[in-house]
């Protein structure tokens, strides 16, 4: 059996990493550290932990109804979804995934731009 | 008592912004309050020049985790261990702060720090600010959380290899349509499929086998010939049923149903006879099977709550045996049903009207051969 990305990174492990040092890029970055003001960041970093989980070929938590349903009231534009797919590449960058691994993921994520953009 | 720990690049003391209290202070060397907040700071913090890396301020704290082993105007990559200045550069290039988490000794005690570096304006001057935290108790709290986490993971993956493993199990004794629904909906309905066929095989006299030789080393052989029908059975989409002693049910054409069931079971009959045939030849015992067919409705159903059996009922099943009764030792008899289904694409022989216990008179037939004459 082939293994997952998330297996072959160390699991949570990991994502736990690559999640914190992306969150750290989302809040300095002008254009989608507005959509953050005011949320509860631990929360967040527990969703976004599990979903990177997931589309990293580990356990599966979110539907494509959540997602959209979770979204819909934030009026997600498409360029701050580009810049926070840009971001979450760089952070996965940062620890050290190769180049495959991390265009896997982005690839994944982008998959879902039409859940989360709703502008 | 009041000299803070002399130590090399210290800010020349800053103007004393407390001068109106001199008079009343016992301290022989007052210090500025920014300068003692800076020195008593649980953070390590130095000031760099960007390109030599030369340190122009410490506290008291950076020099403790971060002292000269020989050279006191070392740069900041020697001072620091493992300090990788390119990654740094490259960080603050991209106009990001860099950060890194390296271990210190203090004293007799190692202490986890996150390092960071971050670009600094001073007039007209850029400078570097490094700032270090101990991060130990983060440090333990992630470790116990990432054992956890592996933890769950491996619990996690072995539960799914036992369900699996549990799964497999099941569909050795049922189809995967019946163990879906099973499992789905806790309970299965008898089906009824309008037509499918039904085969029986039986060995002749395999009591007698078993009693004259040894018993294991004969069902031994019998576990061989059952494994290579199996691979038959599955090679032309039908199920094998079940065994009960020396006898083989395979049906077709249910759970799903299946236009060419009475083909595809008559194919079947044919390889395994063959197949009987290539292993006498090979071997020293020989065994010679009796094989029944009969095509028609059928009713499949789940039986028992905790030891599950997928079994097939209804007069077609009956049927199906006693054509194998009446079968003479290597030799395939089909109802009249099977064959008006097959008669175009294989070899039959008209037995004639037999008796059939339970269903009077019935015209059977032997099963030959295939017409493509494949198979004999």
């Amino acid at each position: 059996m082939n293994q997952t990305i998330f297996e072959r990174y160390g699991g949570f492990a990991t994502v736990r990493k690559v999640v914190s040092t992306f969150y750290e890029y989302v809040l300095e970055d002008e254009v989608v550290s507005p959509y953050f003001a005011g949320i509860d960041m631990r929360r967040q970093i527990d969703h976004q932990s599990k979903f990177v989980s997931m589309v990293m070929g580990g356990p599966a938590s979110y539907s494509d109804d959540h997602l959209e349903r979770v979204h819909r009231p934030l009026g997600i534009d498409h360029a701050a979804f580009v810049v926070i797919a840009g971001l979450l590449q760089e952070a996965m960058e940062d620890h050290g995934m190769a180049p495959a691994d991390v265009q896997a993921v982005v690839k994944e994520f982008a998959a879902r731009e039409h859940l989360v953009v709703t502008t | 008592m009041t000299d803070p720990r002399p130590y090399p690049g210290t800010a020349p003391a800053t103007p004393d912004l407390d001068a109106e209290s001199d008079a009343t202070t016992e301290f022989a060397e007052p210090i500025s309050l920014p300068d003692l907040a800076l020195r008593s700071i649980g953070s390590a913090v130095a000031i760099v020049a960007p390109e030599s890396w030369e340190i122009l301020f410490e506290n008291g704290l950076f020099f403790e985790w971060f002292g000269p082993d020989a050279d006191a105007d070392a740069p900041l990559g020697t001072r620091v261990t493992g300090l990788d200045l390119e990654a740094v550069t490259t960080k603050l290039e991209k106009g990001r702060r860099f950060s890194w988490e390296t271990d210190v000794t203090s004293g007799a005690r190692t202490v986890s720090t996150e390092l960071e570096i971050r670009r600094l304006k001073h007039g007209e001057r850029e400078l570097l600010l490094v700032e270090a935290r101990n991060i130990s108790k983060r440090k333990e709290a992630e470790y116990l959380l990432d054992s956890y986490s592996r933890m769950a993971e491996k619990n996690a993956r072995d539960l799914q290899r036992e369900k699996e493993r549990a799964e497999k199990l099941l569909l050795n004794i049922m189809p995967r349509a019946v163990y879906e629904e099973l499992r789905d909906y806790g309970s299965t309905t008898p089906q009824r499929f309008e037509s499918a066929s039904v085969l029986l095989l039986d060995f002749v006299g395999f009591t007698n086998m078993a009693i004259a030789n040894d018993p294991t080393s004969t069902i031994a052989e019998l576990n061989d010939i059952f494994s290579a029908f199996d691979r038959i059975v599955e090679l032309y989409g039908c199920e094998r049923l079940k065994t009960m002693g020396d006898a083989y049910m395979a049906v077709s054409g249910l759970p799903e149903a299946n236009p060419d069931h009475a083909v595809n079971l008559a194919k079947v009959a044919l390889r395994m006879r063959r197949y009987i045939d290539r292993r006498n030849a090979a071997h020293p015992e020989a065994w010679r099977c009796r094989i029944g067919l009969h095509s028609g409705p059928i009713i499949g159903s789940v039986v028992g709550v905790q030891k599950y059996v997928y079994d097939i009922f209804g007069p077609g099943v009956n049927m199906a045996a006693r054509m194998e009764t009446l079968a003479d030792p290597m030799q395939i008899v089909i109802s009249e049903d099977t064959w008006s289904l097959i008669r175009d694409e294989f070899t039959c022989t008209d037995l004639g009207d037999a008796e059939v216990k339970g269903f009077g008179t019935q015209h059977i037939y032997s099963l030959d051969s295939e017409s493509s004459g494949r198979f004999a």
